[in-house]
């Protein structure tokens, strides 16, 4: 099956004369404060770490056909694709335009829709006004957990369909009319392993929803509903102006790139690879993703709105309009052609639970191919996973499960005026801080012993990648650890001749000395167990031989880069005082030269 | 103290004025200075500043001092060569920080640099659990033999910061023995000198910034003091920290992060001292001055505290654990630029002109239409009574700047036009405003309208009304002297000084009895710290504990009882999550996850109602009427205009009008109701509108 699917939004409609523009902007700035205010909120009543410490989260406001208008600025990155307008789709095309009523929350988290794990569940409840339908108040979370056959329901690398990953929620409403529906929540409650987080979340969600949609409303009784779509149009016209005029003044035609991922976690010889094409043409940007590898067997499959389409917008948004706050705009000047049955537009059933795993690696695909049409904004690949690192068991103490799931901070990619920076989380994250090393010991039963920079893992180049982070723990007490890494065959490349940034590793050190690489898969540990968690780098910009001297001896000073890096990455040899042998970084640099990029 | 010790002075030093407030025992009057903040010589612009007040030194009883010193230090990099001594393994704690990119779709995204560069950062053996075991005794050998290394390598500062040391601190503090006895005349700091809570790379970047400022600060405040010892000063200095307290100049010397917010505080004081004297349980102290607006809860009298502060900001900037009052800031203010973007939208900030050149009304070379220059066009601030004249603004300049820059391309013609445009500008910056304010009352889940807005700076009382009607807050009031307001509330700080220990054990009988002693130690901790400088024997202590469900990390801070049952410290908390969460879980453990004491002691201050500034009463002229713009009716209006001075405690006038004084200007919309209140403040009932003023 090969059908192109097109998902377009209509431009939208003129800006009209009800609105003068002062008006507008005093109302498009209340619009977008209220997803801020809400997402205040819910940080401060949500009861699990994953929302208030990760922020895996999204709270945003989409028109009547589930069109963005505004999203709060914390939701992750990975959240951009809509998955709030996703979720209102699907209630509309099951409830019909007149089945959702005011006072109404609806939840969702179906696969077939949403594409994405089944932790991330949206609430929303309707904008109905004397005039007609607003819009949708939305929130999404992600529950701590949702059932399946791990803890966490989703951090397994080998479940086999998405029923083992936990229970579906397609499109119920959770309150109907401003009465809760108990036997709901009474389900909810039965299917979850950690009840007392996940209750209090969902009333955090809920919360969110209500309170948005009153504080909507108030700006609608304010202004009157002709104002406020008039004001949502013009945003989105904004928006779509601005990436319209950098697509025009970008070179017109086709670019392309590849790249691929180790494995599914289930056929753990078999690559999954990543064939992008990319068209600008007329002002618009296609992205073609029908050089996706078909589904997997394993859990790192996504459906195509959770999968395809929000690694298409995700690269929309860091090329085009990085600075300014998300909305539909953004993306109606990108079309996303894939068929149905790839990875990341996989069929009902599949197993999603590590869905967004595989969406920075496709971003970076797609962004390697745009690269030459907007060299000035390009960025060499970053280190390009979520590098889950789950200890859990039962706390040697009270006996309580616990699960620390826990995801890795690397380098991110060079450009041509700038060192990569980081380490930073992947670019499906955001503003999502590391729990600190002091926290995790007294809540888990390990020691970290060292979290350093790993030298050399930064790309080189003639500006250097950022460089990947090594993390050592000391296991106290017996526990699980469940690992899933990636793009240890495909690192982290660089653009215009710079090299490869480091890969990312799991070892595990038995106290036998026995000593086991690990990239995906869940092991028992021991008392004495020493687990290295190492990340990747990102990619270097331009040859590394034409990065000047004082910079690369500069890089050794600050242990950033050994000697042997130096001489054998950037050609400049080092003499026994730590100064730079000219003659000898002059003959290495010119055989470098010779041999070309990459050499 | 010398009889004549009569003065009580507070100097704030902001970025580019120093403010001065001098409280006079004996006559009880209170005299205001201003001077140009003199880069090359702070002190001297300060003790200029001084004697213009009328506050000889000679006289002075105490002076209290704001500085922006430490925090322009970070910003403009200007402080020490610093090495970081940490654990063996944690080299990179700062460089790693958290891994969050706060600006979340930039690919350049990057925090500002560390303020140790890498090769200064050092690892010595070294280990501590979890619980404070010693599982690997300090190798002091290494750490001698790295004293010679940070010899060599020129370091002025350094920072010690090990892992789990907030848990014990024997560690740091052997190491940081060794090194001053092989380092003397380098200034050295440890990270739980400054914090002694849990989480590694807040702490080492504590440190770091303390032992970045520190013998800045040292040479700063040993200064200061020199020159008011010649000038006969036979008071004491005391220095704004950032906690709302002042501390003695030799704690502020070892502990210079305490004073990163030295500034903006004052006025939170101040609004707190009218709030117990005028019995307001909840007001939001809005401060707006030329470049942005701050804004703070005040609660019973009292500020919430935030105990991380961002240098630089939280987007890009390093993390500072110090108790620092929580204010919000937005980046709206009289010098903020209205502009229109590349889609021809109209645009407020957040760049400023600043003082220099500053808006176009003060004919400075000030060229973009800023928020002051729409509120001299709209009549708001009066052109010639600016100042007290002292600044003539050049209306004419400013209504022209916004009809071509901003009025024509909207399509906006004519003078009302530009009314209307100007109107815009104002309304943009509400609108920016009034965002910040929710969300620091919806973060803490109250509700905005139960609040009274008290405003001050050179901005707040001119948008304190609108403000109010687009919160749909009913009260708002203008305190005396609202322009000098930060160096006023400075005259009424107390010292303070704040200890904290992360605990983390379930609240039972056994462990609040710990928690009792360990309040005890904390207290005496307090004691030596405090009593170097002050008389002990009226130290006031506030405890105060963070709890939290098991479970649940985020935890809520409570004033504890003074005996610790069972009974009184879960209901404490009850009550505060039921505040925050709308419920409580009875079945659910209870931790006590962090203790806090506050050392308190009173100072000398200036009676509130000699600081009234109000007239004795009589007939009220009013000066004038001029045609003000009112949004709220988009038209134009003659407005009764009132000199602050001549008002009398129980005057009364309805709105529309406008109150002038010396450094800020009170503009009341049509139909709001004003008082002139018995501490000279002006009470204001703002009349609810349904369309922005």
């Amino acid at each position: 099956m090969n059908i192109a699917q097109r998902i377009r939004v209509e431009d939208p409609r003129r800006e009209s004369p009800s609105v003068d523009p002062i008006t507008l902007e005093i109302i498009r700035h209340q619009l977008v404060a209220i997803p801020n205010q809400i997402e205040r909120n819910i940080e401060r009543t949500a009861f699990s770490p994953l929302i208030y410490e990760y922020k895996d989260y999204a709270v945003g406001l989409v028109d009547p056909n589930g069109r963005l208008v505004a999203q709060s600025r914390g939701s992750l990155p990975i959240f951009v694709a809509n998955a709030l307008g996703t979720a209102v789709r699907e209630g509309l095309s099951l409830l019909g335009p007149d089945g959702i009523q005011t006072g109404d929350v609806v939840i969702t988290n179906t696969a077939a829709w949403l594409g994405q794990h089944l932790n991330n569940v949206v609430a929303y409840t309707p904008i109905a006004t004397a005039h007609g339908l607003m819009g949708f108040f939305a929130v999404l979370v992600h529950w701590v957990d949702v059932g399946g056959a791990v803890p966490g329901s989703c951090l397994s690398s080998s479940t086999s369909d998405v029923w083992q990953e936990g229970i579906q929620l397609p499109t119920l409403k959770l309150i109907e009319r401003g009465a809760r529906r108990t036997e709901l929540f009474r389900l909810i409650a039965t299917n979850t392993r950690f009840p007392h987080l996940l209750m209090g979340d969902i009333e955090a969600q809920l919360a969110g929803c209500q309170t948005g949609h009153d504080m909507v409303q108030a700006v609608i009784a304010r202004y009157g509903l002709d104002c406020v779509r008039d004001v949502i149009a013009a945003l989105w016209q904004d928006s779509a102006a601005s990436v319209g005029k950098l697509l025009n003044s970008a070179p017109q035609g086709t670019y392309r790139a590849s790249s691929f991922l180790d494995d599914d976690g289930v056929r753990k010889d078999v690559r999954v690879p990543v064939e992008v094409t990319a068209h600008i043409r007329d002002g618009e940007l296609t992205v073609d993703l029908s050089g996706l590898a078909p589904q997997v067997a394993g859990p790192f499959n996504a459906g195509r709105n959770g999968g395809a389409i929000a690694a298409a917008r995700i690269a929309c948004k860091y090329l085009l309009a990085p600075m300014t706050p998300v909305n539909e705009g953004d993306f109606t000047r990108l079309r996303v052609e894939v068929p149905d049955g790839t990875f990341l537009s996989a069929g009902p059933g599949a197993p999603i639970g590590q869905s967004g795993s595989t969406v920075p690696t496709v971003v970076d695909t797609i962004l390697r191919a745009l690269s030459d049409a907007f060299p000035e904004r390009a960025a060499a690949a970053h280190h390009g996973i979520y590098g889950i690192h789950a200890f859990y068991g039962r706390a040697p103490a009270t006996g309580e499960l616990f699960q620390n799931l826990d995801t890795v901070t690397g380098g991110w990619g060079a450009t041509a005026t700038e060192d990569g920076p980081g380490p930073y989380r992947s670019s499906g994250h955001g503003d999502v801080p590391d729990i600190p090393s002091e926290m995790q010991e007294v809540f888990y039963p390990y020691r970290i012993e060292a979290k350093r920079l790993r030298p050399d893992s930064g790309g080189p180049g003639k500006q250097r990648g950022g460089l990947g982070v090594e993390k050592v723990y000391r296991v106290l007490h017996p526990c699980q650890i469940v690992v899933a890494l990636d793009r240890t065959a495909c690192p982290p490349w660089g653009l215009a001749g710079g090299g490869p940034g480091g890969t990312a590793l799991v070892e595990v050190l038995r106290q036998s000395g026995e000593r086991e690489a690990l990239t995906k898969g869940e092991r028992s540990l021991a008392a004495g167990d020493v687990v290295r968690v190492l990340s990747g780098g990102g990619g270097g910009y331009g040859p590394a031989h034409e990065r000047p001297t004082d910079k690369v001896l500069m890089d050794v000073r600050l242990g950033l880069v050994t000697p042997q890096g130096a001489l054998r990455d950037y050609g400049v040899a080092l003499d026994g005082v730590g100064q730079v042998n000219l003659a000898e970084t002059e003959r290495v640099r010119r055989e470098m030269r010779l041999k070309g990029p990459g050499g | 103290m010398p009889h004549s010790a009569r003065y009580l002075i507070a100097a704030d030093t902001g970025g580019t004025f120093t403010d001065l407030a001098v409280y006079d025992t004996q006559t009880y009057e209170t005299r205001f200075g201003k001077t140009l903040t003199t880069y090359r010589d702070l002190i001297a612009g300060i003790i200029e500043g001084l004697e213009d007040a009328g506050g000889e030194l000679s006289h002075g009883r105490l002076l209290k001092h704001g500085t922006t010193h430490v925090i322009n230090a970070f910003i403009q990099r200007s402080g020490a060569r610093v090495a970081l001594v940490t654990t063996e393994g944690f080299r990179d704690v700062l460089e790693i920080g958290r891994g969050n990119r706060p600006v979340p779709f930039d690919l350049r995204y990057r925090r500002e640099a560390s303020l140790v560069p890498r090769d200064l950062c050092f690892e010595v053996p070294e280990s501590i659990a979890a619980d404070g075991s010693i599982l690997r005794p300090l190798d002091t050998s290494a750490v001698k033999a790295l004293a010679e290394q940070l010899q060599a390598a020129g370091v002025q500062a350094v920072a010690v910061s090990f892992l789990n040391a907030y848990r014990n601190p024997r560690h740091e503090k052997e190491a940081k023995d060794v090194l001053q006895d092989l380092l003397p005349g380098v200034f050295i700091t440890t990270g739980t000198e400054l914090s002694q809570e849990w989480s590694e790379y807040e702490r080492a970047s504590t440190a770091a910034a303390n032992a970045y400022v520190g013998a800045r600060m040292d040479a700063y405040i040993k200064a200061f003091e020199t020159r008011l010892r010649e000038r006969k000063f036979p008071g004491a200095l005391y220095m704004m920290g950032s906690n709302g307290g002042v501390m003695a100049s030799s704690h502020a010397s070892s502990h210079p992060v305490a004073l990163v917010e030295s500034g903006p505080v004052g006025g939170c004081i101040g609004a707190s001292a009218y709030a117990r004297a005028l019995g307001l349980d909840r007001l939001i102290a809005f401060d707006m001055g030329g470049t942005t607006a701050k804004c703070a809860l005040v609660e019973h009298g009292r500020f919430e505290v935030q105990n991380t502060y961002y240098a630089g900001g939280y987007e890009r900037g390093f993390p500072i654990r110090t108790p620092v009052l929580d204010i919000v800031e937005v980046g709206a203010g009289g010098g903020s630029i209205g502009w229109l973007d590349d889609n021809g939208r109209l645009r407020m900030g957040p760049h400023s002109a600043g003082s220099d050149p500053g808006p176009i009304c003060f004919g400075r070379g000030g060229t973009e239409p800023t928020i002051t220059d729409a509120n001299v066009v709209l009549g708001r601030i009066g052109a010639d009574s600016f100042m007290n004249g002292r600044l003539e603004l050049d209306v004419q300049a400013a209504a022209e700047a916004i009809d071509r820059k901003l009025a024509m391309p909207l399509g906006f013609p004519g003078a009302q036009g530009v009314d209307r445009v100007a109107q815009g500008l104002i309304d943009l910056a509400t609108v920016a405003m009034t965002a910040a304010i929710k969300e620091i009352t919806i973060e803490r889940g109250r509700d905005v309208r139960d609040y009274a807005l008290f405003v001050f700076g050179g901005g707040g009382p001119l948008f304190g009304t609108q403000l109010a009607r687009e919160l749909g807050i009913t009260n708002v009031i203008v305190p005396p002297h609202p322009g000098a307001f930060s160096s006023l509330g400075m005259l009424m700080a107390e010292a303070r000084l704040d200890f904290a220990r992360t605990f983390l054990q379930p609240v039972t009988e056994s462990s609040l009895q710990s928690a009792a002693r360990e309040l005890t130690a904390l207290e005496k901790e307090a004691v030596i710290a405090i009593g170097q400088d002050f008389d002990v024997s009226h130290l006031v202590f506030e405890h105060e504990a963070e709890l939290r469900y098991r479970g649940q990390k985020h935890a809520v801070r409570v004033r504890l009882p003074a005996v610790l049952s069972i009974e009184a410290v879960i209901g404490a908390f009850e009550d505060a999550y039921r505040m925050r969460y709308g419920r409580v879980h009875p079945e659910l453990t209870v931790d006590l996850f962090v203790l806090r004491v506050g050392a308190l002691i009173a100072m000398p201050r200036p009676d509130l109602r000699q600081v009234s500034g109000v007239a004795a009463s009589g007939e009220v002229p009013r000066t004038a009427r001029r045609s003000v713009y009112f949004g709220a009716g988009e038209a134009r209006m003659e407005v009764p205009i009132y000199r602050r001075r001549e008002l009398p405690a129980g005057f009364e006038v309805r709105g529309p009008a406008i109150i002038e004084e010396y450094s800020a200007t009170t503009a009341l919309g049509p139909n709001d109701r004003m008082r002139v209140g018995d501490l000279g403040e002006l009470r204001i009932t703002c009349m609810p509108g349904a369309k922005s003023e």
